[in-house]
């Protein structure tokens, strides 16, 4: 069977290899991990004839560099941060046949954060506890091979091709600035007062530095905060909103921890997840209350 | 007894028990945990146990909130019943024929177990576990022993001289909150937390004691460490523990750690 060798020359800032989600381990402290912006990857997958749920390459902001040992069809998707195939500008969001000996890097972020790269194809790699999603912290141990480092090589068996697909412009995610995401109450949300929670929706907050995989602090204190209880660790799942001990809003996102001991607000609808992913520090996110009944 | 039910976003919902770190209100949350498992409920996808909620996810295009939570509530119900109705029988044990076949609640077909390990036993397991209290490993032992004024002797007693119950697990994948721990060990986290923890150390903070998968940053006080690997990710079964686990330390000294197999 033909296969393509991925030879990473360069590694990139924070370079991983995510699927849909490593779901059903939550109770042993397992985060559920997977693809920050879930649809583009999906759409990513369609683009070369695999399943949605299939690895992908997931690229933050600064991006690797690849040299491709065989032929193969790729796609990229998310954010456009000015792919290059042998110095050529490589379109978003569509098939691209690639040819033994290309060599694919990235320039300057011009939208989005997060992009996604799918190679058409089965990617020879071990799953770990039913996905390829890097596991954060004690990631070396249990998924060495979804954690993309200089030198790396990602063999692909290419098992089909396909006719060149492509999204249209009007069918991609778009990424808006500022971005409003809708969120649900959280389970605490009642135990805060009025001021509190009017502030909350009140306002546009920028993600700062200190955001990550595992969490997107916000630049601000809520007034009026006057925790009256220690909240008992409970379970988090990502998009839950937590409150800090300060009044700074935390926003969680795929690898965060499982449990947690702050009050939590809000939820993030999960679709909108999606569109979170894409803000880096400085972006500016904010938050419309929806009933259960409004979402899809 | 439940005490309520939520939503949680708009893929899960979050049942709430009373509100206090206590075995048996965690016994509770296991044994609802596991009645949920078994029931194979098309359309939930997760589980989280805590010290006194439960979070379920669920596939909204399988199941809505309104029906998921009334089985949910009707589980809860059940369970209470079986359990007044038979005070001998502890909260957790279950028919034997637990871990294969079950019904699915909803449509009345027979499913079998999908558990990811292949088991939804829900017989509670008690764990001998080693744990070497002297130096180089307990770290902290000193130092708690003159800030709560009674030896290290006394402190390492006190943690071997009764059971303690796995709540839940989390933090990291591995890491297991124990307790409840006798009042004399009540002790603060560190001040200033470590940038790495051995793998394996034995802590305590407030009423919990817990152990580490693998090396982390943590504030806990280290008493010891076990020799046992706690969380080995090449395993089938990477876990050693589970929620509701019943756990009995015991002391051995660092030859013993040493030469452990």
């Amino acid at each position: 069977m033909p296969k393509t060798t991925l030879h990473f020359q360069k590694a990139g800032l924070q370079t991983t290899i995510q699927d849909q989600g490593r779901i059903g381990y939550q109770s042993y402290g397992v985060p559920t991990s997977g693809a920050m912006d879930k649809k583009a990857a999906q759409l990513a997958n369609e683009l070369v004839g695999n399943s949605p749920e299939n690895p992908v390459i997931e690229i933050t902001l600064l991006g690797p560099k690849i040299q491709f040992l065989g032929a193969c069809q790729i796609a990229i998707t998310g954010a456009d941060l000015s792919p290059r195939i042998n110095q050529q500008i490589a379109a978003l969001y569509k098939t691209i046949e690639v040819k033994s000996g290309d060599v694919l890097k990235f320039g300057g972020v011009k939208k989005g954060c997060r992009a996604y790269l799918a190679v058409g194809g089965k990617w020879q790699i071990p799953p770990w506890l039913d996905s390829f999603s890097a596991l954060p912290y004690s990631g070396e141990a249990a998924t060495p091979k979804s954690i993309i480092k200089k030198g790396m090589h990602l063999e692909v068996e290419i098992n089909r091709t396909i006719t060149t697909k492509h999204i249209s412009i009007s069918e991609q995610p778009q990424y808006e600035q500022p971005l409003r995401i809708r969120v649900l109450p959280g389970p605490e949300f009642e135990e805060f007062s009025p001021y509190t929670i009017a502030y909350f929706f009140s306002r546009g907050y920028k993600i700062t530095s200190d955001s990550n995989r595992m969490g997107y602090r916000l630049d601000a204190n809520l007034i009026d905060f006057k925790p009256n209880r220690e909240v008992i660790s409970s379970g988090i799942i990502p998009g839950t909103i937590q409150i800090t001990s300060a009044g700074q809003p935390v926003i969680l996102m795929a690898d965060a921890q499982t449990v947690g001991g702050y009050y939590r607000i809000a939820n993030v609808v999960k679709a909108d997840l999606d569109k979170l992913a894409q803000l880096k520090p400085g972006d500016e996110v904010w938050f419309s209350l929806v009933r259960l009944e409004e979402v899809i | 007894m439940i005490q309520s039910i939520k939503i949680y976003g708009d893929q899960a919902l979050l049942v709430n028990f009373e509100q206090r770190i206590d075995p048996a209100i965690n016994a509770a949350v296991i044994a609802l945990q596991n009645a949920i498992e078994q029931a194979q409920i098309d359309g939930v996808t997760f589980q989280i146990p805590a010290y006194c909620s439960l979070t379920v996810g669920y596939d909204p295009s399988k199941i809505e909130f309104a029906v998921l939570s009334e089985v949910v509530r009707q589980i809860g119900a059940g369970l209470v019943e079986r359990a007044s109705a038979c005070p001998v029988t502890k909260a957790l044990a279950f028919d034997p024929s637990c871990g294969g076949k079950s019904k699915d609640l909803l449509t009345g077909r027979t499913k079998v177990s999908r558990n990811g390990f292949g088991t939804s036993c829900s017989t509670s397991r008690l764990l001998r576990i080693p744990v070497c209290y002297e130096p180089p490993y307990a770290l902290d032992l000193e130092d708690l022993s003159t800030q709560k004024g009674i030896s290290q002797e006394d402190i390492i007693n006190l943690h071997t001289s009764q059971t303690f119950k796995v709540y839940m697990l989390g933090f990291l994948p591995g890491f297991v909150f124990m307790g409840k721990l006798p009042n004399a060990l009540q002790c603060n986290r560190k001040v200033t937390p470590r940038l790495r923890v051995p793998p394996s150390s034995v802590g305590i903070a407030g009423l919990q004691t817990g152990i580490y998968p693998t090396e982390s940053p943590g504030g806990w006080q280290i008493i010891g460490r076990t020799p046992l690997t706690i969380f080995d990710p090449k395993k089938e079964q990477p876990f050693y523990f589970r929620a509701g686990d019943e756990v009995q330390f015991y002391a051995i000294s660092k030859e013993e750690f040493l030469a452990y197999a």
